[in-house]
């Protein structure tokens, strides 16, 4: 342990804790049509530390989804690495990858696709244990009741099917089923936007305590920037399958090292018309553009306030740097993003 | 700035009920509410809470199991629920047009858009038919779509979400509306399309004066853009003011947990979300009382016998809940402003009575109980 090793040695700074899933240098790319290539995910490198949430946050069509899918590897890399918990996940297949996968779930947006409507709660949750041969009978019956429990819902009721229940309450049978295999970490995908708004806090508050009981660290992907300020320990903003900020999430809100993050907050519609009167909109110009044929240089020159174009922007695509101490940006002129954009 | 003497529209006491296999479903229960000349109106509520059948009941849009089973919507001193269906039918898109949330399936995908905005032209006598060709791209232009004269004999499928909803505007406002109707406008859009949307339909009230309604379950999209907000809640009205009295000085419990429930961008994030507990009430049987009730956290023994009415707040008549407590109360005796327990009846301490335990209480829920997985608990 990182701290103990401080307190044998007085003076060493204590070591950052190993990364709990390393990504990096992964690309994603899409066959489409006889020589079409969707650039989905393109050259994505972070880390996430054990018992961190990492929001990763993006429009439709940023390839923030395809990105968690290519962690628990339900889809394969084109390149790159998923390095978790100090294997390589990409090298992996079969019976190997099979074991790693019951550290590694995943919750659904969708609380009524994702769920089979032929089985019962009890056999869903279930289902992972049996898959992985861990339960007999008695023991299997008595952890389902216990998930349902945690998840708060009646343990009797595990003999009902997914449409007795509501919505929201669907969601906490997907979570009571990421949880069955004590993961360690678990890919929420847009987890809470297919609910109701008064049922969406419930599913937040439940994500924080059972990551509080359990040292869970989780993924966290949505559209919302707003939701996915409010959970994460980190942000990672994405645009056109590429990672273009990483910032802790208090400091977000505050200042903006990418001009897209600039773009994206100035965009989020806040409860309170005296802040809404005075809502200065950071107006991108034009739409995202298609994914089979990314900009040439940086991908955001297209609609950049501040790009220069023609220039290096257009030419050369940045680097995600370190701007400030735990804050990266994939920008040439992000020291212009506070005053110009 | 609009003109709050004179109302443009008038529903009262609206009800619309679907009659399924299950039971009657009372979808709108006694809804009133006037919209002025000019105005921007908010009507927020979560899924079910009767926001879109409530303005699919003015336009008689209601099919098939619905039907409007009482109540009056005015507009020019006609009631539209009772006149003849064409009569009604050059009211719908002339005088009162709508947009909807999902522009793809709005729009016809083998008509080209520029065809399907003067179609709605040539169907109201509006627009001298010599015109309509013309103004299909000035309306296009209108709504910001770049390159219009080219883009509008594009097919939906060749427009991106943002450009479709554009369209669906432009058709909306192609005979010079006098009320448009957005039912979720921008749900089905990214929140940089939807600034954008919003910003489109603000400057359009303010440069046509059209009055609009807006429905929305997102509170933030109505403070940007409303100024007045209705509240709607298992098929009624629990409040309604103008967004100040709203945002700032909400009355009704459910419009205040609504507002306390979401996160928001520009605060703090470390406050744990106070969310609603429970479930929406099922609209066949509705729990006595007010519907509010099993979800409240400030709920007292007359809520479970006795439905409040709307009632005027503080000294405003715009202002109206519908609530025997109030936030004003909740705040003086029930500790509103310092309260972390949400649970229903948790700030004033009230149980429902006995006989109506089982019936209130969702027996799928429980209290969650992280300490019940001992071996599941990580190293």
């Amino acid at each position: 342990m990182a701290v103990d090793a401080a307190a044998v040695r007085p003076g060493a700074t204590p070591q950052p804790a190993e990364p709990l899933l390393r990504v990096a240098h992964v690309t994603k790319h899409f066959r489409a049509g006889v020589s079409g290539v969707v650039h989905a995910v393109e050259d994505v490198s972070f880390d996430i530390k054990p018992g961190e949430t990492v929001g990763l946050v993006g429009e439709s069509g940023s390839g923030k989804s395809t990105l968690g899918r290519v962690i628990t590897q339900l889809v394969p890399a084109t390149s790159g690495q998923v390095i978790f918990d100090g294997v390589d996940l990409t090298t992996l297949r079969g019976e190997r990858l099979r074991q790693q996968r019951r550290h590694l779930q995943m919750i659904f947006q969708d609380p009524f696709a994702s769920l089979d409507p032929r089985m019962t709660v009890g056999d869903i949750i279930a289902e992972p244990l049996v898959n992985f041969g861990l339960h007999d009978h008695k023991e299997k019956d008595r952890k389902v009741q216990e998930l349902l429990r945690v998840v708060g819902l009646n343990p009797y009721f595990n003999n009902r099917y997914p449409h007795e229940f509501s919505g929201g309450q669907r969601q906490r049978i997907g979570v009571a089923r990421a949880l069955a295999l004590n993961p360690k970490l678990i890919v929420c995908d847009e987890p809470i936007s297919a609910l109701d708004v008064s049922i969406q806090a419930q599913i937040i508050n439940l994500l924080e305590d059972l990551q509080r009981e359990f040292n869970l660290t989780y993924l966290f992907i949505a559209h919302d920037l707003s939701v996915v300020r409010h959970i994460s320990d980190r942000v990672m903003v994405m645009y056109l399958g590429k990672i273009v900020e990483i910032s802790p999430s208090e400091d977000l809100y505050e200042s903006q090292e990418h001009p897209y993050t600039k773009a994206l907050l100035s965009a989020i519609p806040v409860p309170d018309p005296k802040i809404e009167s005075q809502r200065r909109l950071v107006e991108l110009s034009g739409e995202i553009p298609s994914p089979l044929f990314p900009p040439s240089g940086c991908n955001f020159h297209t609609r950049c306030p501040i790009a220069r174009v023609p220039g290096i922007c257009a030419d050369e695509d940045p680097q995600l740097q370190e701007k400030s101490p735990g804050r990266f940006a994939k920008c040439h002129f992000s020291d212009e993003v506070r005053t110009k954009v | 700035m609009p003109d709050i003497t004179k109302p443009i529209l008038e529903v009262k006491n609206l009800r619309t009920s679907f009659f399924t296999d299950d039971g009657e479903v009372k979808a709108v229960r006694d809804v009133s509410f006037d919209l002025y000349e000019g105005e921007t109106l908010g009507i927020v509520g979560e899924s079910g809470c009767g926001k879109s059948v409530t303005v699919m009941s003015i336009l008689g849009l209601v099919q098939r199991l619905g039907k409007i089973t009482g109540g009056q919507v005015l507009f020019r001193g006609k009631d539209l629920t009772k006149i003849p269906a064409d009569e009604l039918r050059h009211v719908r898109g002339r005088d009162i047009a709508m947009i909807f949330q999902d522009p793809l399936s709005s729009l016809n995908p083998v008509l080209s858009v520029g065809y399907q905005i003067d179609e709605a032209m040539y169907a109201h006598d509006v627009i001298k038919h010599d015109d309509i060709r013309a103004r299909g791209v000035d309306l296009l232009e209108e709504v910001r779509v770049p390159d219009a004269s080219r883009r509008i004999k594009d097919y939906p499928h060749q427009f991106s979400g943002g450009m479709r909803q554009r369209a669906m505007i432009a058709m909306g406002l192609s005979n010079k509306p006098k009320v448009l109707i957005a039912d979720e406008p921008t749900t089905a859009l990214d929140v940089t399309v939807q600034a954008q949307i919003l910003e489109l339909l603000r400057d359009l009230n303010q440069n046509t004066g059209t009055s609009i309604i807006l429905i929305t379950h997102n509170l933030g999209v109505v403070a940007g853009l409303c100024q007045r907000v209705i509240v709607m809640y298992a098929g009624e009205i629990v409040e309604e003011g103008t967004a100040e009295q709203i945002f700032e000085n909400p009355q009704h419990p459910y419009t205040w947990s609504l507002l306390r429930s979401m996160p928001r961008v520009d605060t703090s994030r470390r406050e744990r979300l106070k969310s609603i507990e429970g479930l929406p009430p099922d609209l066949i049987a509705p729990p006595p009382g007010c519907k509010f009730n099993p979800r409240c956290p400030f709920r007292i023994e007359q809520c479970f016998s006795d439905d409040p009415t709307l009632e005027t707040v503080g000294d405003d008549d715009r202002h109206i809940a519908k609530c025997w407590v109030r936030m004003k109360r909740a705040y003086a005796e029930m500790g509103a402003a310092t309260l972390t327990d949400t649970r229903p009846g948790a700030a004033s301490g009230v149980r429902p009575p006995k006989t109506l335990v089982e019936k209130l209480e969702d027996s799928r829920e429980i209290e969650p109980d992280t300490e019940a997985v001992g071996d599941l608990r990580g190293s």
